[in-house]
């Protein structure tokens, strides 16, 4: 699954979401990441943001999203991240 | 090796990193680039890289492998995980296999009857029907593999001459050349062997296969990956032969690309780029797989290649090399 992460934790626990959505996800914007995920890597980025997370305050929003052919990006300005493979 | 992610090329000098238990891809005067640890399937290295112990190991318990290709697109070797597939139940089955030589030799016919089709099939000509006939007689006669690599080196020259004539005349070949290879023409086919080398040997390390055990090419001498060198041949013309004449028909490489010098020639940092971005797409070109029955990219093709090779150690299961299909 084509898989787009947004995020909006307290200051502190900024570094730990960040931390654990680079090892799964490419980073594209300041709090949002996108990427290709299998169902387990899904449910262990899931359990992973769970235990470093306070959920009575922080928000995670991720949209599943069938192939990354149904995703149309209209993009602005700076391009932050890169997710090419080519580097 | 996981399943799902995807390779990536690294076409310029770089610093393979590892930052929060991911890797962090440094190049000069750009921002770094982070890709994420489970994504990746292996890497390619096409030029000078920096990579410590951390890294290195952050890779191995990922099961990924870096290739590692040298100035002149030969294939330098590979940091492979250090626990891969072992089985010594598959490599016995391989070892006895290989070690008869009726066996032995029916594998390297196959291959050797296959990737001649798909040459011919990849130059997309009648110039070679003739050749091609009088191949399964002549392949029926050998009697030990080294013949049969002599036969095949025939064709080979019989179908780089008729390359030639499909090519504009700065991209000829002129006579196959390799270490170092004399022309562009050269230079690309020898550049996209060794990346086929190198996808046929991530797929191998996939399997509990020994790369090292192969059927066709000879195993006496060197210290090389045998079964790598068989299997990439029936591929070979698919992604070399083919890219290069659909890069001179559609005119993606100019001479620019090439740095040519006396005698010698290799793809410049641009035409590597463009090469590694034309072979990215080329591997994930899907195909319908009739047995399967869903489409399948070329990177599979070549997985299942290597897992046909599984069952004929294990099963008897009769080899049959690829051809396509389509």
């Amino acid at each position: 699954m084509f898989v787009v992460l947004v995020y909006d934790t307290a200051v502190e626990r900024n570094p730990n979401a960040l931390r654990t959505c680079r090892q799964y996800l490419h980073w594209v914007q300041r709090s949002v990441f996108e990427g290709e995920l299998s169902t387990a890597q899904h449910r262990s980025l899931m359990t992973a943001l769970r235990q470093q997370l306070d959920l009575g305050h922080d928000s995670v929003r991720v949209y599943r999203i069938g192939s990354p052919h149904l995703v149309q990006v209209d993009a602005l300005g700076t391009e932050l991240g890169n997710s090419d493979s080519v580097l | 090796m996981s399943a799902s992610g995807q390779s990536y090329w690294l076409t310029e000098p770089c610093r393979i990193r590892r930052e929060d238990n991911s890797i962090r891809i440094e190049r000069a005067d750009r921002t770094p680039v982070r890709i994420p640890i489970t994504d990746i399937r292996d890497l390619v290295v096409f030029d000078n890289a920096d990579i410590n112990t951390a890294a290195v190991s952050l890779l191995s318990r990922h099961r990924i492998t870096v290739h590692l290709l040298d100035h002149y697109g030969n294939y330098a070797g590979a940091l492979t995980p250090a626990e891969d597939m072992s089985s010594a139940h598959v490599v016995r089955a391989q070892v006895t296999l290989t070690a008869d030589p009726v066996a032995r030799l029916a594998v390297a016919r196959a291959l050797v009857g296959a990737t001649a089709a798909n040459v011919a099939w990849a130059l997309d000509t009648d110039l070679l029907a003739g050749p091609l006939e009088r191949l399964p007689a002549q392949v029926r006669a050998c009697a030990d593999a080294e013949e049969l690599m002599g036969i095949e080196g025939n064709f080979r020259r019989t179908a780089w001459g008729v390359l030639d004539t499909l090519l504009p005349p700065w991209l000829r070949l002129g006579g196959r050349s390799r270490r170092p290879p004399s022309n562009a023409g050269n230079a690309f086919i020898s550049y996209l062997n060794a990346i086929t080398y190198a996808r046929v040997l991530t797929a191998i390390r996939c399997t509990p296969l020994h790369p090292a055990i192969g059927f066709l090419h000879a195993d006496s001498d060197r210290r090389r990956n045998t079964l790598a060198l068989d299997l990439a041949e029936p591929f070979k013309p698919l992604l070399a032969e083919r890219l290069l004449r659909r890069a001179a028909a559609q005119r993606t490489l100019t001479a620019a690309d090439f740095v040519s010098d006396v005698r010698s020639a290799s793809l410049s940092t641009a035409g590597r780029k463009k090469v590694s971005i034309m072979v990215r797409e080329e591997l994930a070109t899907t195909v319908h797989h009739r047995q399967l029955k869903r489409k399948v990219s070329y990177e599979e093709l070549i997985h299942l290649e290597a897992l046909k090779l599984v069952r004929l150690c294990l099963e008897g299961t009769p080899y049959k090399p690829f051809r396509p299909w389509w």
